[in-house]
Formats: C-alpha cells, structure tokens, sequence
C-alpha cells in the first residue's frame, strides 16, 4: 500500500515538474523570459519626464553639454517684495495692515513654488539651443507613471515619476510683438516683401531711440533692452525673449538681414551683455559726424554686418586701442548659417582691428559690388581708429537704410543672390551710418540706385540713378578723381577749421579720391596726425582732434 | 562636482532606453507598500512570432488592500497585469533626475551619486510605452466598485442629530475676555505725563526705525495721552492728510536724517 501510494506521489511530483517545464517554455515558436520588478525605496532621486515635441528634432545624444535651472522670474509677482524696510518710506506696522486687509477682503495670493516654476535648459552653451520647460498637471491625479530600467542583474526596477515637463525650444530671432504683428496682418495683402518687414521695424526703433535716448545712457552696457526698444514700452513674456540672435530665416543670400535686424546673439561669445551694450551704442547718436556728408544711398548689407561686430563688442565701452568703434558698433545678422560663421569669425578678427584683405575679400562676394567700396572706407576708418586710440563707438546706425534699399533691391533683382546680402563688414556700418541719415529722407526708394551709391560715400551728392556696373571682387576701384590728397596741409586745414574725429578724417581722404588702399591711408593719415600733434577735446563723449593756429 | 545647473549626460551617451509605463493608482498603492528590497512582482516578457507580450503578476502578499470599504476588506488586488505596448510616437521623451538638496545617498540605481544640493542627471531616454492593465477578474471588477461607491460619495452631507446642541455659548454675565481687559486697564491707569525731553527722545528713536506712525501707534509706543502727544508732534513733525501714507505722522524735514540715520534737534 505505502508502495504505491509513493509511486503515486512520485508520478504526480514527476507530473509536476513535466507541467511547470512546459509552461516556462512555452510554445516552441516564442520565448519567455521572467524578470523581478523591484521599486526601490530608499531614493532621494526624483524622476521626472522632459518631453519634447516631435517636430523640434531634438536628439539627446548629439548634446555635448547642457545647464539646466529653474526660471525664476516670476518669483517678483509672487513675492510681493516691498521695496523699504524700515527708515525712510516706511510706516510703522504697515504689513500688518497690509496682511489684514487682504484676509478682509479675501485676496488669495498663490504662493511661489519653487517645484512648479518652469525649467531653463540650455544646451551646447551659449551658442546651442535653449529651451523651457513647462510643468504638466495633473499627471499624478489618476495614474502614476513608472520608469522601467534594466537594472545590471536583469532586473526591472521601477521608479515613480514625480513630474512632467514639455519642454518647448526657444526663439532666437526676434520676433513681432503682438501689435506690430497686428498691424502686418492688416497689410498682409499689399505688402510682398516679407523680409522688409523686421528691417522697417528696426529703422524705426532706431529712430525713436535717437531721439528719445539722452548720451548719458550710452555709458551703460547693461541696459537690458536694446536702444531703439528703450523707448517704448513693449510687451515681452520674459526678459530672454529680449535676447537675439539670427536664425536662418527666410535664408536666401539676397534678403537683407534686417528681419534678423538685431544681431545674432549666439554669434558673439557674449549675450546679453552684447545686446545691451548695443542699445547702449545706438543711443549715442553719431549724427553729428556727418554732417557735411551728403549721401544718397544706403546700402542694407552694411548695416547687417555692421550688426555683428558691435556685437562682439560685449564691454569694451573703455578706450580701446582697436578702433572697431565703428566696426565692433554695427551688429549684423547674417541670414545664412554659414554667413554667420564667416561673422563670427570676422567679428573676432575685426575686434582685433585687422581686417584681413582676405575677409574683405570674402564679405565682398557676399555683398553687391557697390558695398565692396564702402567697407573698404570702413575699413580705413576702423584701423585709423585703432592706431590713433580712438575709443568711442559710434552708434550703428545700422541698417536703416537696409529696408528701404533692400526692399528696391530685392524687388529689382530678385534673382540675384550675391546682392542683397546680409554679410557686411563692419566697415559697412560706415555706410549704415550714412544710411541713417539718408534713411531720415528717402525712406523707401524705388530706385536701384541707394546701395551702390550710398556705399561711395562721397561728399558730392550723388544724384544719377542706375547700379554702378559690378566692380571686381577684390572691391578696389580705380580712382576716378584725385580732388583730394591726402597730405599734412589737408588734414591741418580741416582740423584747424573745426574738430574732426578720426573717423570724419577719414572720410575726407576716401580711397576711391585719393587712390591709396586702406591700409596706406591709415597709415598715412596716423603719420600725419603724429606729426602735427593736433589737441584732442571730448565732444559728446567722442574724442576730437583740433588745431588752433 | 559639477556646478549647480550642469545636467549630468552619461544616460544619454550611454543611450539607455527605458520604459515609461502608466500603472494604476491602487497598484501604485502596493507597490508602496513592498517590504525588503522592495521585490513586487514578476514581468514576463513572451515573444510570440514576432508581438511581444509582456505581463505582470503582483506578488502574493501585495494583493491585500486596506482603506477601502468599512470592513476588513475582502477585496484582493488582482494579479495579473497585461502591458500595453504602444510606441513613443514623434515625441522625445528623456527621463532626467533631480536629487533634493541636502541628500546624498548613493543610490543603487547607479546613476550619479549627487552630493550637492539640486544635482540634475539625465537618465536616458524613453524608447517604449506602456500601460499596465489588471486582467479583467472577480476580484477587480469588486475592486472597482468599492472605489466607485468611495468615490461618489459627497463630500458633505446632512445629517439629522438626535439631541440639539447646547454646548457652545452660554449666557454670561461678563465674559472672562472683558474681565481681564478691564483688569489690566485699571493697572495701568492714566497714561502720566512724562518729561517733554523723555518724550521727544523717544519720538526720535521711533521715527529712526520707521518714517511714517499712526497716531495710534505713537501712543502706544509713548504711553502718554493723545493731546500731550498732539502738542509735542506739532511741535517736530507733521500730518500728512494726503497722500500715500494718510493719516500719519512724520518728522518735519529739518528732524530728518534718514541716510545717515542721524537725528538733528
């Protein structure tokens, strides 16, 4: 009896374990594979979802470095922080009072979370992307989200989600406010020319921000908006939707840049340090250095490159030997990629107040032959600058013109990418000089004529319209008059008559007159200054040479 | 260590995939309640030509449920648990930590060990989503109807008393509140008249701290009478009627030394 019963007993164990091998190994065509899940208790770390939104292509992997902080800026609304304690200003007991009659009245005030505030994440650096990261609610309310790995022993362990975040990439290019945009919206069936529009938008900012700001703003580079916007009030979600940079907008070569009007800001090392400091220079208005100029024409491209040098420029406000006053000024924005880096690098060079032929060279095939002669001169002015140790920056004077003379240009040529661009050397912030006060006058002109022309600079006005035929690349135009040479009794004349910075020197002996490269002029000119010693006098904050004999 | 705000890449590098799976509350609940090492269950992972099939079952001693229902509950949480795979879609979903300051336990996961305060890692990214389902069962469908009846009962409600109540205010002769008000009045007394200098000495040090004092707050500071208090104000500061500070009083301007936080006489 006891015998069989143990036979049964072994079948049945036998049995068994024939059942439990079949059910682990399942069908023959699948496999399965257990694995332990395991919530671990003691972590202090939380686990959070950073979602992105498919269309913005972000990949993770290609990150080479990322800061990521809380955006604390709507701590002020919040916090309700008064402005005095104690001492003047102030009542005795006044936030009791305060406290009392908001419990009265029933004044709920939400308190500053410091979990819910949205994340900054910046990535790659300054230059890289940056986006914000806003939290989702209610993630938790019905369901809890877990967070699967493979731990090293096979294992699944499951951690709690704590929170979501969408994070959205932020915009670099300056965009409308909401009644400029209003505004383009009505016009939107007249207007054709998409890509005038930011560089309308900037000439006039720059327009009331000459006339509004006072010189001694101009000391300050930490000014958080721009010249032109210091003026108004304007709406912005954040203080880093005041930052700028280019984008490749609307790319082609032959926009002018003015829709990326404000400089790039990722092109330049420094940020907003850059930004302000260039509505610092626009407030200090170099109206004065032209005043015997007459020019009839703006080029855009001188004012875009213009942009970017200024932008280089982050606080160098101090009498700095490279006289890129003019040069580091002008901030550009280049509508292309690659342009940017081609600023960028020149940026750096120019900060050094060199000015390659070879980057001249190369800003010359991007800008239309008539510019080439300007950023020449600009040229001239920028290293003449730096060897007489001019310190001041003259406004950028950007690209006024730029939407006018961008707006003809485009619409003449539409085909013709090596015009219209966006690149220019920081010599044609010279142009964009004269751009402005040109632009004050002929704000939209139907003519090709403006780039070119403006781009000469010449003193005599220039009043035949029709492109100036393409000059070379290498920009270098053979002299048509030799009016003026550029000789010690020249410049004693004009300094005795009245003070003259550096930069109306140099616009006096322009090369195309007196036919000397840059470099010789520079040369040559600071020569002649050593030699007559001529005594220098800050007129509105810029330093004049003058002779009294 | 890094600086505040550097977020930690090696998950990325690394590009460790995750899952980010949506469990329900009440297995959430059990989870919370695991033991030891924190063991909760088995996932299966069956590859069936091609479809996988991954499947949870909940360990037996997590299936009990307290809290809900009056009584000791006789609902069990289910077992098994069916994944739903779904894919990530477009979206890129990356999991990042954030270690709360002041904590700085290793953890087992192996990730960073964050010593500072806010260390910020990213720990991989989302390749595969899924939702757990408990396997439609007895013991969920019981489950389900407890919560619903939880659930959908009001928050408040009427509820008639037997007795009314008459324990909350009787009346009194005087209550204990006034009786020690007049009490302490009575010691008091009338506010004397101090020395004209004393006073002003004690305005002085007053308006030090704060420019602007109700007059009944210079009273209480004081502790003189309204209308010798008046007199000496009158004397050394002003009223302002108007304004953003009404009805206060402030030094005259020659008393003024707010900068320096001198007072002149």
């Amino acid at each position: 009896m006891q015998l069989s019963t143990q036979i049964v007993e072994e079948q049945y164990s036998l049995l068994e374990v024939i059942y439990a091998e079949m059910t682990s190994l399942g069908s023959s065509s699948s496999s399965t594979t257990e694995y332990i899940v395991r919530v671990p208790k003691n972590t202090s770390k939380k686990y959070n979802i950073m979602a992105f939104n498919s269309g913005d292509k972000v990949s993770c992997s290609i990150w080479t470095q990322a800061r990521m902080e809380r955006d604390m800026s709507n701590r002020r609304i919040y916090g309700e922080e008064e402005t005095t304690e104690g001492a003047a200003g102030s009542e005795f007991g006044k936030k009791q009072r305060e406290e009392a009659r908001r419990k009265k009245y029933g004044i709920v005030t939400k308190e500053f979370k410091v979990e819910d505030q949205p994340w900054i994440l910046k990535v790659n650096g300054k230059a890289g992307r940056r986006f914000k990261g806003l939290k989702k609610g209610g993630i938790t309310e019905n369901a809890s989200y877990y967070i699967f790995t493979q731990s090293a022993d096979g294992a699944f362990e499951a951690f709690p989600v704590h929170a979501w975040y969408n994070f959205t990439p932020q915009a670099k290019h300056r965009t409308l406010t909401a009644e400029e945009a209003e505004e383009e919206w009505g016009r939107r069936n007249k207007v054709v020319n998409h890509f005038n529009i930011m560089l309308q938008r900037h000439l006039r900012e720059q327009e009331r921000g000459e006339e509004g700001e006072e010189e001694g703003e101009k000391g300050g580079k930490k000014k958080k908006k721009k010249g032109g916007r210091g003026g108004d009030l304007r709406i912005h979600d954040s203080e880093e939707d005041l930052e700028m940079s280019s984008d490749d907008s609307e790319g082609s070569m032959g926009e002018d840049g003015e829709d990326k009007s404000k400089a790039k800001k990722d092109k330049g090392p420094k940020g907003k340090g850059k930004k302000k400091k260039k509505g610092s220079d626009f407030e200090d208005s170099d109206d004065g250095d032209f005043e015997g100029l007459e020019v009839d024409y703006m080029s855009d491209e001188s004012s875009s490159e213009e942009e970017e040098p200024e932008k280089t420029k982050p606080n160098k406000g101090e009498d700095v030997p490279k006289g890129i006053d003019e040069m580091s000024d002008s901030e550009e924005e280049s509508e292309e990629e690659n342009k940017n880096e081609e600023d960028a690098k020149e940026e750096e060079e120019e900060e050094d107040g060199k000015k390659t032929p070879v980057q001249v060279e190369k800003k010359k095939k991007k800008d239309s032959s008539g510019e080439s002669d300007s950023s020449e001169d600009s040229d001239i002015e920028g290293e003449a600058a730096s060897a007489l140790f001019m310190k001041k920056r003259t406004p950028p004077k950007r690209g006024g013109g730029r939407g006018s003379a961008g707006n003809s240009r485009t619409g003449s040529r539409p085909g013709t990418p090596s015009i219209d661009n966006a690149a220019t050397s920081n010599t044609l912030r010279a142009a964009a000089n004269k751009l402005e006060q040109g632009k004050r006058q002929t704000v939209v002109s139907s003519s090709e004529t403006p780039a070119a022309k403006r781009l000469k600079m010449e003193p005599s006005p220039q009043s035949s319209s029709g492109k100036s035929t393409p000059q070379p690349a290498s920009g270098k135009s053979t002299p048509s008059s030799s009016d003026v040479q550029l000789t010690e009794d020249a410049v004693r004349r004009y300094l005795i008559r009245k003070p003259m910075t550096t930069k109306d020197l140099l616009k006096k002996f322009q090369t195309k007159r007196t036919g000397l490269s840059s470099e010789q002029t520079v040369n040559v000119l600071a020569q002649i200054l050593k030699r007559l010693n001529p005594e220098r006098k800050n007129i509105n904050d810029k330093m004049h040479f003058y002779l009294t004999e | 260590m890094a600086d505040k705000g550097e977020v930690d890449l090696t998950g990325t590098k690394q590009n460790t995939g995750v899952w980010l799976v949506k469990v329900p509350k009440y297995l959430s609940q059990q989870w919370a309640k695991a033991t030891g090492r924190g063991e909760v269950g088995k996932l299966r992972i069956c590859k069936n030509q091609g479809k996988a099939e991954v499947s949870f079952t909940l360990n037996e001693e997590l299936t009990t449920i307290d809290g809900i229902g009056d009584k000791s509950s006789k609902v069990r949480a289910p077992r098994e648990h069916p994944f739903t795979l779904q894919t990530v879609g477009g979206q890129t979903l990356a999991v990042f930590t954030e270690n709360s300051s002041g904590q700085s336990d290793a953890e087992a996961s192996g990730s960073v060990t964050g010593t500072g305060p806010d260390k910020i890692a990213l720990e991989g990214v989302v390749v595969q989503r899924a939702e757990c389902r408990p396997a439609a069962s007895e013991n969920y469908m019981k489950l389900k109807r407890l919560q619903i009846e939880e659930l959908s009962k009001p928050l408040r409600f009427s509820q008639q008393l037997e007795k009314a109540v008459t324990t909350n205010y009787k009346p009194v002769a005087n209550h204990a509140y006034n009786l020690d008000y007049e009490k302490r009045k009575k010691e008091e007394g009338k506010r004397a008249r101090a020395d004209k200098q004393q006073v002003l000495d004690m305005l002085f040090s007053a308006f030090e701290k704060h420019q602007f004092y109700n007059i009944k707050d210079l009273v209480d500071i004081t502790k003189q009478p309204v209308v010798y208090l008046k007199e000496i104000l009158h004397d050394i500061g002003i009223y302002n009627i108007k304004g953003t500070h009404k009805n206060t009083w402030e030094l005259k301007p020659e008393y003024r030394h707010y900068q320096n936080e001198e007072k002149s006489d």
